[in-house]
């Protein structure tokens, strides 16, 4: 029964149905489930269904973006939940877009990606510049920071940033970084530790890199 | 509105290549709003729409890509939304003369329409009117809703265009590649409801700009594509300079004003009537392809 209701609710997450997403965590939750049981078995493999299908080009960004709006609302029942059981997410992930690129778009849908997969994202929004990913890297103990970048006029921003974080000693603090113009090659070039095409792609990216 | 469609009735146009690569060159820094250069460097914002005239393009674009007062108040500018609008077309219109024209430009707002996001279609009709209005007010001859990846932004901006008085109304789409030969929006938005959707909202010449990861062979097979799909509506293609690298601190477009100039032939004959460059084009490369036009 209750196994029936974890699938609906993975469902209800992909298919974007916030009302119905909202109902089943109550109901798992009534029936005694353990908060973190109903993020790891329905919430995550729900995001990550969609982000599957979103590299298989069979999804889109609204796809995505409904599917992320209704795992938000499920969140939003059990987060006060987690935080009250001291329950933190295994990793945490700062993200940004760099130095005068004011662009958003890109960083915001990697973020709830990884938000997705249950990760402890902190967004420290657009235009940002080095010192701030390092204070943000060191204050919340993060094992990612994620740059984005839109503009080719603020790609050597990543560059800068790499450099910086380095030099401050982050050395065990792993970068991904991503927008339109990137490659891997530009990854590789700058120091970067990681590259990705797409936010879906940048979920597997983190997973890999934190566990290396 | 006559005047523009019946000149590309009988012959292919130019129209220019990359604005912010420019100003950034002549000290813009990155991060600073290049709009702002319109009221307090307007010599050096006509210094380009000059150079792209004389490269031989016939219509020159403001420099009002993120001129809507959503996308200003980033910068915390959206109070002077209607000055800067203006002050980019008329730039653009004194340096145009009387056989050029001015595409006032008008960018995506920058975020997702309800219920992805939080804009309001009616809201976003507002905000686009009042762009529109400031752009025709300055000067412009046609209006260009650009770089779009929504059709449904584009019915909106399309639609206050219209209202505002725009003829004609140019609409392009950003396309990334998502198959063999298969181009899809960001959104997921074929090329097929793009064209489609854009020639229904009221636009009168269609195509694509910039995209991401596009060979010139991809944008030769993109052009096909929307020709086909767009019928007797006029086609606008404006290809990036191929895809960036790192040189040295700088980030460089690879390919060179020669390369693009190549692919002008082969865009006619897939029945492209306007062609411009976007990411990383300069004078340089417009007046390479304005050789082969």
């Amino acid at each position: 029964m209750l196994m029936n209701t974890f699938q609906e609710l993975t469902d209800a997450v992909e298919k974007g149905n916030r009302k119905e997403a909202a109902r089943l965590t109550q109901v798992l939750l009534d029936a005694g489930t353990a908060p973190l049981e109903i993020v790891e078995s329905a919430l995550v493999p729900a995001m990550s269904n969609v982000g599957e299908k979103f590299k298989n080009n069979q999804v889109f960004v609204p796809e995505m973006l409904i599917a992320a709006r209704a795992m938000k609302e499920a969140m939003a029942i059990i987060q006060p939940l987690l935080t009250a059981a001291g329950i933190v997410p295994k990793y945490t992930a700062v993200i940004g877009t760099v130095q005068g690129d004011l662009h958003d778009i890109g960083k915001n849908l990697v973020a709830m990606m990884l938000k997705g997969a249950n990760f402890n994202v902190i967004d420290v929004g657009i235009n940002v510049p080095p010192e701030k990913f390092i204070a943000a890297a060191r204050e919340n103990n993060a094992q990612l920071v994620g740059l984005s970048a839109l503009l080719t006029t603020t790609m050597p921003a990543m560059k800068t940033i790499v450099d910086a974080m380095r030099a401050a000693g982050l050395n065990n603090v792993k970068i991904m970084i991503g927008g339109a113009p990137i490659t891997q090659q530009f990854a590789n070039e700058i120091g970067a530790d990681g590259y990705s095409p797409d936010a879906a792609s940048a979920v597997d990216l983190a997973h890999k890199l934190v566990a290396a | 509105m006559n005047d523009l469609l019946s000149a590309l009735a009988a012959r292919p146009l130019l129209c220019d290549g990359a604005m912010g690569t420019q100003l950034l060159a002549n000290g813009l820094h990155a991060g600073e709003c290049g709009m702002l250069w319109n009221t307090e460097y307007p010599e050096i914002v006509s210094g380009v729409h000059e150079a792209y005239r004389r490269a031989g393009c016939n219509l020159v674009t403001t420099n009002t890509f993120e001129g809507s007062s959503f996308a200003l108040a980033r910068h915390g500018l959206d109070g002077r939304m209607a000055e800067l609008n203006r002050a980019g077309a008329q730039n653009a219109r004194q340096i145009a003369g009387d056989s050029g024209w001015v595409l006032g430009d008008i960018g995506p707002f920058g975020d997702f329409l309800e219920p992805l996001g939080d804009m309001t279609a009616e809201q976003l009709h507002t905000i686009y009117c009042a762009q529109a209005q400031a752009l025709l007010e300055g000067g412009a001859d046609a209006l260009l809703v650009e770089t779009m990846s929504d059709p449904a932004e584009v019915e909106v901006a399309v639609a206050a265009a219209k209202e505002s008085g725009s003829l004609p109304i140019v609409t392009t789409y950003a396309f990334q590649k998502n198959g063999d030969t298969e181009f899809r929006t960001m959104m997921g938005t074929s090329v097929e409801e793009a064209m489609g959707r854009a020639i229904a909202a009221g636009a009168h010449i269609v195509g694509a700009n910039c995209g991401t990861g596009l060979s010139f062979a991809d944008y030769l097979e993109l052009a096909r594509q929307m020709v086909r799909l767009a019928g007797k509506t006029p086609v606008i293609l404006q290809p990036n300079a191929g895809s960036p690298q790192m040189v040295g601190e700088k980030t460089v477009y690879c390919a060179t004003p020669e390369e693009m100039a190549a692919l002008v032939p082969a865009l006619l004959q897939a029945g492209v009537r306007i062609i411009g460059g976007c990411c990383g084009t300069s004078p340089a490369h417009l007046a390479a392809m304005s050789c082969r036009l």
